[in-house]
């Protein structure tokens, strides 16, 4: 059906704008419209779906869109956006079906390819997603999801030193948004500098600027005039390096400077390699007198002597691999279910709503809406015996402070855990815990369970 | 002219009753003219009640706001069994005269009657304050408070008539030992039982109270004994006759207290009580009859509904539910500061729980430790929520009320609130004096309160306090729901009036909990009443455990303790553990699919599996 035979383009068009501007209410009143009048429709329906999918309603976006291409088999985009949805759905071998398909039909679409390669990745195929990454790139040179993506894979393979430069394209995606400063002021290439001043940023996530702190000591001893800009939860963590001059949560309260550099960009400037990774630990400390009052809160709130295990199975549900990182409190039962542990819950957020539902035998103790600081944190995380998260900033805080933590990672996990290993170079008291097929939580829960039994055997002691 | 009679049953013309504009009443003294046909009432009401009506009615035309007349016609009514008019007419004079005690004490009695205690209370307490030296007064607020489960309250009242009269009578007397009974004072009881019979042996009520008070002692011989004195004295009392069946039911003899209820019910052709069917409905359970015994508590539960005049109060506790779960959120809570520990004294212990989930055998269990002492179902939490908008000098309701904590002079109202929760139990007798142990009174580290359905002010406790242990009692949400709808309760916005309202109250309360748990740092421990039958020690261990308290074996000779629980498990925790009450559920599967789909989600959550019987 071409636009110039359809009566409904005009209309389809309107909703698309709609779609795109966000206005999803708009968007669906359109699209309803014009449902009622062709109700087979393949790009009405398509169009439904996508509005359904960032409605929250994947089920139904999942089934529209695979109505509109059971109408319309040979459109492209019908298929590069059906993989989206069968990733979200966590049924990534529909999703590469669908995105061979896409290729298939439009060799030519670098943003099939690049969707493709997410899939593959998330499938651990990474030879097939750096041939994807790099076929996009042939057709768009200036692609940054491309570059994102090959990016991901070359650090993930250890890497580094190719991976860091790819990396760098992440400020050039679109959600990238405001995490850089405004203005003509260059970034730091990493050069000596004894005057001006340099603006450290903590962009990224929680975990990202945890993790990448390790590298301030290493600036200032480049550029000694420094000041750091983050989100207000990060001052706790960046208020420990003495280094900086002063931390601002505004852009319009940071000082004037003379260049900038995300934390996230640290590591490539000092040349970091698999070998060279500065896993000295512990950087971060928690506050003594914090220590105190968690430590007497946790006695007065938890059965005495029983091992004391911390707790958090979601990170931000806004992070764009939310759904395969974070799990929920139900499916870490058999972890629960070993007897003779005390729990402590640090979940924030919505995912905090699995503790109403939890009547296992084990305490468990929702000390989540009590934090109200990455310094609480801290302090908890100074007085637990053990910290088993999924991939969130508490794992990142725990390495951080050289506390034991178990990590629940994803079937393919973010770039920085690498491959294979049951350990990271940059937490030297972290051991890693990975999934053995997409979304397999059940069986990962199953071995942390049996290693926590051994856990609570070796450091079994009376509290009193 | 208007002559139609008024609705009400009144007898009087609609204008002169229900129509009636109180602003164009005569003053009282303009009345006096038609005092004589009062005189006339009075002199025939006991033997011409026709020609007393006709004078009463005669007079209320001409003078409608004349209060003797109106008291003496809700009388006739009232002996008329025409309750309907006689509250109607009462209402009317304490409308135009809020001081008049005695009209006041009727409409408070009448209320008390109806099972509308909340309303009783409230002018019970008028009452008072009109009155304050006047011993019925007391007597009433005493039958009130009592009655609502405040008996360390009522007696007081009851003790402040014994210093107004010279001479008790024996009918406060047995008031006196019906509460003393109340409070779980067996021994204090019986003694002014004996003193209420000295004095006035031909008072059946008081026989029968007395036998009630052994029967829940466990001394069934003695009780079966002084019914029969009640028995001889009022052998066709309804009250006396259901106590006989249910003293046969506690020895032994389901079959033969069956066919006494049901004699009851033959009796002159009238139809068994509420209560009545209730407990034909759990004997008929008791000997296996399960569909009868549904149809007996349907039938119970439909007079309870008939005589209250409504069931399960859905909206209100939906809105209740809907406005705590908006207050209590950890955004809010996180800038509302919590109560300091207390600095001394036993500490309270929440044993929540949905009514007949298994707190009564928790509570009996946790006060044969050494260190607790049983509490029982205390009121405090549920005063605190009605007072706090005072207490705060808010403009708001409860919760809203709590917004107050966040301005200056409010600061520390959280230690004020648990320092009155703490002083409220004490009074109630919650933490009593210990044993003389070596020359050195101890007292008990924490004591339980055990108020059903407290966890709808979970979020309350906790910013009262933030360190309590929290256990919850768990049990199969169906046999929850049965049981509820085979007791007769008033917990809960009425919800035991109807199995939908069991049922709907049940997952709106566990979903309150899940609110409440998901948003707040509690010491909570969930403990599953199948667990505690099944392994009682396992159970009182990680229950101690989580209080803080070393194990005590004798938690397990529960049933030996002889505290007298006063709730409507009493008889069930006299006998060692049983498990008939597991999963009887089963048996009654049928009868309560209408409510299965209410319940199926939060008995997913619990981890609970509906089956049928095998």
């Amino acid at each position: 059906m071409s636009e110039t035979q359809d009566p409904l383009a005009p209309l389809l068009a309107e909703a698309s704008a709609d779609e795109q501007a966000g206005r999803l209410d708009a968007a669906e009143a359109r699209l309803a419209a014009a449902l009622r009048q062709a109700p087979e429709h393949p790009h009405a329906l398509h169009l439904s779906g996508i509005v359904a999918f960032r409605r929250g309603r994947e089920g139904e976006a999942r089934a529209l869109m695979e109505r509109s291409i059971a109408l319309a088999p040979d459109m492209a985009l019908y298929h590069r956006n059906i993989c989206a949805i069968y990733r979200a759905l966590g049924r990534l071998e529909e999703g590469r079906e669908a995105g061979l398909r896409a290729i298939a039909l439009a060799p030519d679409d670098a943003h099939a390819y690049a969707n493709l390669a997410i899939i593959h990745y998330d499938l651990l195929e990474l030879e097939e997603g750096l041939a994807c990454s790099d076929r996009a790139l042939e057709l768009s040179p200036e692609l940054p999801d491309a570059h994102f993506e090959r990016a991901e894979v070359l650090l993930l393979r250890g890497r580094l030193d190719q991976g860091w430069e790819e990396y760098e394209w992440r400020f050039k995606l679109p959600q990238a948004g405001r995490m850089l400063p405004k203005g003509e002021v260059a970034q730091w290439d990493g050069e000596r500098r004894s005057d001006g001043r340099l603006l450290l940023i903590g962009d990224q996530g929680f975990g990202d600027v945890i993790q990448f702190a390790r590298y301030i000591p290493w600036a200032a001893a480049r550029w000694p005039d420094m000041v750091a800009a983050c989100s207000a939860e990060m001052r706790p963590v960046l208020a420990q390096f003495p280094q900086l001059a002063s931390i601002h949560d505004r852009w319009e309260d940071v000082p004037s400077f003379d260049a900038y550099c995300p934390l996230s960009g640290l590591p490539r400037l000092a040349g970091t390699r698999v070998e060279n990774i500065p896993g000295t630990v512990p950087y971060l400390h928690a506050d003594p007198a914090r220590i105190l009052h968690w430590a007497g809160r946790l006695d007065r709130l938890l059965p005495s002597g029983l091992p004391r295990v911390a707790l958090a199975w979601a990170g931000r549900p806004a992070h764009n691999n939310d759904r395969n990182r974070s799990t929920t409190l139900e499916r870490l039962a058999p972890i629960l279910a070993v007897p003779g542990v005390a729990f402590v819950s640090l979940q924030k957020g919505p995912a905090r709503s699995g503790i109403g539902a939890y009547f296992g035998a084990a305490p468990l103790l929702n000390l989540g809406p009590s934090l109200e600081t990455f310094a609480d944190t801290m302090a908890v995380l100074a007085c637990v015996d053990l910290v088993i998260a999924v991939d969130t900033s508490v794992v990142h805080l725990a390495g951080a402070m050289a506390r034991p933590v178990w990590t629940l990672l994803p079937f393919a996990p973010d770039w920085r855990w690498l491959l294979n290993r049951p350990d990271t170079p940059w937490y030297p008291t972290m051991r890693l815990y990975r999934q053995t097929a997409p979304r397999a939580w059940d069986e990962l829960a199953g071995r942390v369970a049996t290693d926590l039994a051994g856990f609570r055997d070796e450091i079994q002691r009376p509290r009193a | 002219m208007d002559l139609r009679a008024c609705a009400c049953g009144s007898g009087l013309r609609h204008l002169r009753c229900c129509g009636l504009d109180l602003a164009t009443l005569s003053p009282p003294g303009a009345c006096e003219p038609v005092r004589p046909l009062l005189a006339e009432a009075q002199a025939a009401l006991a033997a011409q009640p026709e020609r007393a009506e006709a004078a009463l009615l005669a007079l209320l035309e001409l003078a409608p706001g004349f209060e003797e007349a109106l008291r003496l016609l809700a009388t006739l009514r009232a002996r008329q069994g025409r309750a309907g008019a006689e509250e109607v007419l009462l209402r009317r004079i304490v409308a135009i005269n809020p001081n008049n005690f005695w009209a006041t004490n009727d409409l408070a009695l009448l209320l008390l009657r109806t099972g509308r205690a909340a309303e009783a209370e409230t002018h019970a307490r008028n009452g008072l304050r009109i009155a304050p030296r006047e011993a019925q007064a007391h007597n009433l607020l005493g039958l009130v408070l009592t009655e609502i489960g405040r008996p360390h309250a009522g007696e007081h009242h009851y003790r402040q008539v014994l210093t107004l009269v010279a001479q008790p009578d024996a009918g406060l007397l047995a008031n006196l030992a019906w509460n003393l009974k109340s409070q779980g004072r067996a021994a204090e009881s019986r003694a002014v039982y004996e003193q209420a019979t000295a004095r006035d042996p031909n008072l059946y009520q008081t026989w029968l109270g007395w036998a009630r008070l052994e029967e829940a002692d466990r001394r069934l011989d003695r009780a079966r004994e002084l019914l029969g004195h009640a028995a001889n004295l009022a052998p066709e009392d309804p009250g006396v006759r259901m106590m006989s069946a249910i003293l046969t039911a506690r020895e032994g003899r389901p079959e033969a207290a069956l066919a006494e209820i049901d004699r009851l019910g033959d009796h002159g052709g009238q139809e068994l009580g509420a209560n009545e069917w209730v407990e034909k409905g759990r004997l008929l359970d008791q000997l296996g009859r399960p569909d009868e015994a549904f149809a007996a508590f349907t039938a119970g539960k439909a007079k309870a509904r008939a005589a209250l005049g409504h069931g399960y109060l859905a909206e209100q506790a939906a809105e209740q539910a809907r406005r705590l779960r908006g207050f209590f959120t950890a955004d809010r809570l996180a800038f509302i500061p919590r109560a300091r520990p207390a600095p001394a004294g036993p500490q309270p212990i929440f044993v929540l729980g949905f009514p007949r989930s298994g707190t009564t055998l928790v509570e009996q269990m946790l006060s044969c430790h050494a260190d607790i002492s049983a509490g029982d179902e205390l009121p405090i939490i549920h005063d605190l929520t009605q007072a706090i908008p005072r207490l705060l000098n808010s403009p708001l309701a409860y919760p809203e009320a709590l917004c107050e904590l966040w301005m200056a002079e409010q600061r520390t109202a959280l230690d004020r609130l648990r320092t009155l929760y703490l002083d409220g139990a004490r009074e109630l007798g919650a933490a009593p004096p210990g044993d003389d142990r070596d020359g050195e009174a101890s007292r008990p580290t924490w004591f339980t309160d055990k108020m059903p359905l407290n966890e709808t002010h979970l979020g309350l406790i906790g910013l009262l306090f933030p360190d309590a242990p929290l256990i919850h009692v768990l049990r199969h949400p169906l046999d929850v729901v049965l049981s509820v709808f085979a007791n007769q309760l008033t917990h809960g916005f009425f919800c035991a009036f109807e199995l939908e309202g069991v049922a709907r109250h049940y997952a709106l309360t566990m979903d309150l909990v899940a609110h409440y748990r998901a948003e707040m740092t509690l010491r909570y421990l969930p403990l599953r009443y199948e667990d505690l039958i099944a392994d009682p020690q396992a159970s009182m261990r990680r229950v101690l455990a989580h209080i803080g308290a070393p194990f005590d074996p004798a938690c397990l000779e529960f049933h030996a303790n002889p505290r007298h629980a006063r709730t409507a498990s009493y008889a069930q925790v006299t006998e060692p553990l049983y498990d008939r009450s597991v999963f009887r559920y089963r048996r009654y599967l049928s009868a309560l699919a209408p409510v299965v789909p209410l319940l199926e989600p939060v008995i997913a959550r619990l981890g609970y599996r509906i089956e049928a019987p095998t």
